[in-house]
């Protein structure tokens, strides 16, 4: 694998500079941070943000690549900064993350009844996988079975992968020191077991920590918003919802799918501030699904629990899954998971 | 003999089908071997009625074997399980050569038949099998359907033809459970209900208020919340709901909210599903949790009466 050249480390900022300037609306927990810094008295804002845009860095991002991490189901964790990590080391990790996996697997603490030890870890780069240039470079890792035919591919099939990214993380990076790397969102696809190693092994390392990152309903309304409002040529999806009601002894699920085009249809006439999504305009959108389903059914869905959203940008779960359908607003959803991420970790 | 009971006769035996002709007269025994053998029964039915009540004249036939002649008629047209198997069967074999049809009987003049599917050159499928049970005494099937969509309209001319009914018609009621759907199709869920004959009060039973409750806590909303249980009550009633699983809505209405695509002439094409492993339970648990408001809507609620959990509803 050739060596991978690290990338030149922005000197800190000084503290004079605004985060608010490099785009458009900052978000709350930018505003809050600034003024817990300065000290000054935090004055609560309605929140509001970009409407997602295909940026301009993902087009540097590898079309293979993007189109492996598309359709998957990933589980969502926030990370503190690493210790001590470097982009140079990338092989060295590969081959200690190797050894560890293995001697976990051995001492039996991680058994799956059939598994093969055959097994490589491969850490590769991320190229533009990031919101401005400031942001950490993302990078996977990846478990791959390692064939036994000398014929067949060399790289085998892979069994688990772990994706670190930090998108528009500003707020995160001017918090610590120059030995940290800031790599908050972590996303993962495939056996509990294996992240949970994986997981062990770079807390040991790095000195960090990883916590599943759950979504609430306040957010995947958020989101649900935010991505209906993104511009489509053609929808993969319908648009739907789920509520889960808690009514005993019974649970009750309930699942409301709307055309794509009139979800489309019905955001359009809620919003008003171009290029931006505001609170009110969320809220709106939400109550009007609410009125349309109480209107048939007498049933107040607001007293009930979101649960679930899809669209055909993504979707998400309340227990912190999430898959992106479309690649031209993978940075904009990594974005919005980047902040959450960061708000736990704070 | 009289003319009124020629004339009954005469009628009597035109209700019945050629096919059976024979076996009635048999079974009715009043027209001797001879006799019979005397009749052509390969004429115009008028013809064979008409030589039939000639015979009856000769034999001098009263009222009483008239009324016999009748009540064997009615007791053919009773349902002939036999029949029905074996009718089933042809019709299943004759359209697929390679088909394995079995039947068991079971209670209140039910038959349990299990089909394994093949076609005109492969071997049934035994691992994927379709269930029926048929009520013989009512027009209604319940089918497992876990086959081929392109069996379905052969099972369903198989089961109208030998139930010597006209035409199969699919209901919007899907359940696991093959009680729920019997006691919603055959509404014997709402037996307990007339016979329930309650002494206590309602105030006392719904809301479970305490005899010994300081006085001076008083109940907010308690008339309101008397109002729904009440509402729910008569809605649902008192007995153990059947078990359903889950509910679908077809939407396509018109957005109504004030300004908010006033405009748009097109209705919101919306797809509802209510999911709960006892769902009518868990929506009468719902107005008075003050989720819902009480009554619930009538979509909901007229699940059991129009046995349906399918619905398509458009604006009118």
């Amino acid at each position: 694998m050739d060596s991978y050249d690290a990338p030149q480390l922005t000197p800190r900022q000084s503290a004079s500079s605004r985060p608010e300037n490099y785009f458009i609306g900052a978000t709350p927990l930018q505003k809050r941070l600034e003024s817990v810094r300065k000290q000054t008295p935090f004055v609560l804002t309605p929140p509001r943000r970009k409407i997602p845009q295909c940026s301009q860095l993902q087009e540097d991002v590898d079309p293979q690549k993007v189109a492996f991490l598309l359709h998957k189901q990933w589980t969502l964790y926030s990370l503190t900064p690493l210790y001590k990590f470097s982009y140079t080391h990338l092989k060295e990790y590969s081959r200690l993350l190797s050894a560890f996996i293995v001697s976990e697997k051995q001492k039996g603490l991680a058994v799956e009844v059939g598994e093969d030890f055959n097994i490589k870890v491969i850490f590769s780069p991320l190229l533009g996988m990031k919101g401005t240039q400031k942001d950490s470079e993302a990078f996977l890792v990846q478990i791959l079975s390692k064939s036994q035919l000398p014929s067949e591919n060399r790289e085998g099939k892979v069994l688990w992968t772990g994706w670190f990214c930090c998108i528009f993380g500003d707020s995160l990076l001017e918090t610590v020191s120059e030995d940290f790397t800031c790599l908050p969102l972590f996303l993962a696809n495939g056996a509990e077991s294996n992240t949970a190693i994986i997981g062990t092994w770079f807390q040991k390392t790095f000195d960090c920590y990883f916590s599943p990152l759950a979504i609430n309903a306040f957010n995947l309304s958020w989101m649900a918003a935010m991505w209906t409002a993104c511009k489509m040529d053609h929808y993969m999806a319908t648009t739907e919802f789920l509520w889960s009601v808690p009514c005993s002894p019974q649970s009750l699920d309930i699942s409301y799918a709307i055309h794509p085009e009139d979800a489309k249809a019905l955001w359009d006439s809620v919003h008003k501030t171009p290029g931006e999504v505001t609170q009110e305009e969320v809220d709106l959108f939400m109550d009007c699904l609410y009125s349309h389903f109480h209107r048939h059914f007498k049933i107040h869905l607001s007293a009930t629990r979101l649960v679930r959203v899809s669209t055909s940008v993504a979707s998400a779960h309340t227990d912190g899954r999430i898959k992106i359908l479309c690649p031209k607003y993978l940075i904009g959803v990594l974005a919005y998971l980047t902040e959450l991420a960061i708000f736990q970790i704070e | 003999m009289d003319e009124t009971i020629a004339e009954f006769i005469k009628r009597t035996i035109l209700k019945i089908p050629m096919t059976e002709m024979t076996t009635i007269l048999k079974a009715w025994d009043f027209l001797s071997e001879n006799q019979l053998q005397t009749v052509n029964f390969r004429q115009r039915k008028e013809s064979v009625v008409q030589h039939l009540v000639e015979l009856c004249e000769e034999n001098n036939a009263s009222l009483n074997d008239a009324a016999l002649l009748d009540i064997i008629c009615e007791d053919v047209d009773l349902f002939d399980m036999k029949q029905f198997k074996s009718s089933f069967k042809k019709v299943l074999q004759r359209a697929l050569k390679n088909v394995t049809v079995s039947f068991r009987d079971a209670e209140e003049n039910a038959v349990w038949i299990r089909i394994a599917w093949g076609t005109q050159y492969t071997k049934p499928n035994q691992y994927r099998p379709t269930y029926v049970v048929y009520y013989s005494q009512t027009p209604y099937a319940f089918t497992s359907l876990s086959t081929l969509k392109s069996n379905i309209p052969l099972l369903g001319q198989a089961l109208t033809i030998a139930s010597k009914h006209h035409e199969i018609v699919k209901m919007d009621l899907r359940s696991r459970y093959l009680d729920s759907l019997k006691a919603i199709v055959f509404k014997q869920y709402n037996q307990n209900f007339e016979t329930h004959n309650s002494t206590t009060p309602l105030q006392e039973r719904s809301l479970g208020l305490h005899v010994n409750m300081d006085s001076r806590i008083i109940h907010e909303n308690a008339m309101e919340k008397e109002r729904v249980q009440r509402v729910t009550q008569e809605t649902f009633g008192d007995h153990p709901q059947p078990q359903l699983e889950f509910a679908q809505y077809k939407l396509e209405t018109k957005f109504r909210n004030g300004s908010i695509l006033a405009e748009r002439e097109e209705p919101l094409r919306c797809l509802i599903k209510f999911s709960s492993p006892h769902l009518l339970e868990a929506l009468k648990s719902l107005a008075p949790a003050g989720i819902a408001d009480a009554p619930l809507s009538p979509l909901l609620t007229c699940i059991p009466n129009k046995k349906m959990n399918y619905f398509k509803i458009r604006d009118k």
